[in-house]
């Protein structure tokens, strides 16, 4: 039998959803015991599904859709109705489980092919960043009620659409370079043209130096992406491992090992950033230091 | 020697990063953390063969406001465009964690005294990400907001936005994700910057070059309208420091209730706003402006800032300063 699983997954996080949850399961804009307007936010695709057994709440990019009240939304792009749906959805997934134990806590699925957020005139007149922002903080409210958060990139991570939806995740997961995912800020041609590099040394050092270069091997480096998967048909039991590991990690009080922070630990174990520790730890003994003098 | 007093009367439009992290704290209570003298530049920018600064284009502190302790995070436009790399994020980070520490000790030593707990100040000045090393910088924005959420119910977290670059990018959901955000006439807050915009929709419906219409799109009369700029201070270090000791001697109750988003009924809040804008397609920030019930909104630009909030009708009803 031939494997009809598509390669590539940019641009499809419709059929990215096919792979990913049990068939037949996704209930588009149901979370908890309500349901968001279909028309609202379309680039944004917000549900409940089975994800091996498992409920989960789904928020993933649909890039074949035009929002057709903000032209600058298309392909994918986070505009200010996705935002605040994506938000909501979170909202919704705590309030669903207010009262449930935290080994019942839902997990939130982010699937991520986004190229960034909307970059308008009226999306700026209106505050675009508030929109991003909302979505973050929802993420980061749900992980701290317990909520194991995971982000599956399976195209593009782009740059702020990554810090919005992605970036706050427990445990961030990628498809290896081969499935044509992208991570970065910008692309190096960019780079270069904005900061007066040369684009050919920036290339040659990108081979060695994560910090700028583009892809989910530099950002697993940094500590910025915990797993690579090199095969499509892998990620619903890599997700559902990482969704275990949470779950428990959580239940023994190690959260700090998890989300934005805990990445930075890791980015200090595989070497990719060395400062950042050296920073918080003499900033810790500073502040120690003045402790009787700040609480005279 | 400028005396701290004469001090107060600077620009804050034209302070350094250090100026106005050292001037917004009480006389003589400023202490930098991890200063220039501690060494720890960025290890990537000479890689490119770029040239570091020893702050990282990022000042940090701790000292007083009355009973406070008051951090502060001060960017500095002059370095690399106040951008946010490894050290520079990191810095950004400690103070949260510093202040989370110092809370706790502050709480056990005088339960029930708000005016004693810590606070923290961020004073803008970026565009976001450091492209140098961008995606470290990338990271780091996402651990600012992680902390931001982990202050919430025991740390204010305000904004102040003048400086001469904004506050663009990453940073700009920064600081619309805290507590508050004071911003001078002169401040800009947005996310894409207005090059970009232009790139995407064509010069004619967005001319980057023309400075009138970026302070109509996204300057701090702009923002106090639509209610996301709490306060408008005027372009002096005092103007700032004498709105957050305003703010400071608040419960924080009050302090957080200023917040724009953060809850389900603020993003509902948002959601009527955008509902709005599909609604009205505003080709100006200036419709808007009218839409709230200015009129001679083209003389808007052109008020003083005491001026413009003895007349302006905002989203939220009112001048509130």
């Amino acid at each position: 039998m031939s494997d009809t699983r598509p390669k590539n997954l940019v641009g499809k996080g419709r059929e990215a959803l096919e792979t990913l949850l049990a068939p037949g399961s996704f209930s588009e804009g149901a979370v908890g015991t309500q349901t968001l307007d279909p028309a609202l936010g379309p680039g944004a695709v917000v549900g409940t599904a089975s994800l091996q057994g498992r409920t989960v709440t789904v928020i993933a990019n649909d890039a074949k859709v035009r929002n057709p009240r903000f032209p600058v939304v298309l392909a994918g792009v986070i505009g200010l109705e996705e935002a605040y749906k994506m938000a909501l959805a979170v909202y919704l997934t705590i309030e669903a489980d207010r009262d449930a134990p935290l080994a019942e806590k839902r997990p939130i699925l982010l699937v991520v092919d986004s190229p960034g957020n909307a970059p308008g005139k009226v999306e700026e007149v209106f505050g675009m960043h508030l929109a991003t922002g909302a979505y973050q903080l929802a993420l980061a409210e749900a992980r701290q009620a317990g909520h194991p958060v995971v982000a599956m990139i399976i195209g593009r991570a782009i740059s702020g659409a990554f810090l919005c939806h992605g970036l706050q995740a427990d445990r961030i997961l990628a498809l290896s370079a081969a499935h044509g995912t992208m991570i970065h800020v910008m692309p190096l041609g960019s780079i270069a043209r904005i900061t007066k590099m040369d684009i050919e040394r920036l290339e040659e050092l990108s081979k060695t130096n994560p910090v700028f270069a583009s892809g989910a091997g530099y950002f697993y480096k940094l500590g910025g992406v915990e797993e690579v998967i090199d095969d499509p048909a892998d990620m619903p039991a890599v997700i559902a491992k990482h969704i275990a590991e949470i779950y428990k990690l959580n239940a023994e009080d190690r959260a700090d090992e998890l989300g934005p922070w805990g990445r930075g630990t890791l980015g200090a174990e595989r070497g990719g950033r060395t400062k950042r520790g050296q920073v918080l730890d003499l900033m810790a003994s500073q502040v120690a230091a003045l402790e009787k003098e700040l609480l005279s | 020697m400028t005396s701290w007093t004469e001090m107060q009367n600077r620009s804050f439009y034209e302070a350094t990063a250090r100026q106005r992290a050292k001037y917004l704290l009480d006389e003589g209570t400023f202490h930098e953390l991890v200063g220039p003298e501690a060494g720890l530049s960025s290890p990537h920018l000479p890689v490119l063969g770029e040239a570091v600064s020893f702050d990282d284009g990022v000042v940090t502190g701790v000292g007083k406001i009355g009973r406070r302790p008051v951090f502060v995070i001060s960017q500095e436009g002059r370095f690399i465009g106040g951008s946010v790399g490894e050290v520079g994020g990191a810095k950004m980070v400690g103070v949260f964690q510093s202040a989370l520490a110092l809370y706790e000790k502050a709480a056990a030593k005088y339960p029930g005294d708000e005016s004693r707990l810590p606070a923290i100040l961020i004073s803008f000045e970026t565009g976001g990400v450091r492209l140098h090393e961008a995606n470290a910088g990338l990271l780091a924005h996402a651990e600012v907001m992680e902390q931001i959420q982990i202050c919430r119910g025991k740390i204010p977290v305000l904004s102040l936005v003048g400086s001469k670059l904004g506050c663009f990018g990453g940073m700009g959901f920064v600081s619309g994700a805290t507590d508050l955000t004071i911003m001078s006439e002169l401040g800009r807050v947005g996310l894409t910057g207005p090059e970009v915009i232009e790139e995407v929709l064509g010069k004619r419906e967005f001319d980057a070059s023309n400075r009138a219409l970026i302070y109509r799109t996204t300057g701090g009369k702009h923002r106090h309208i639509m209610g996301s700029a709490n306060y408008l201070a005027a372009d002096t270090i005092h103007a700032f420091r004498a709105q957050v000791q305003r703010i400071l001697a608040l419960p924080y109750a009050e302090i957080t209730a200023h917040r724009s988003i953060g809850s389900p009924a603020l993003v509902e809040e948002q959601l009527g706003l955008t509902a709005l804008a599909a609604e009205i397609k505003p080709k100006d920030a200036a419709e808007v402006w009218a839409y709230y019930g200015n009129a001679n909104c083209e003389t808007i630009p052109d008020l003083s800032t005491d001026e413009f909030l003895q007349h302006v009708k905002t989203r939220k009803g009112g001048s509130a300063s």
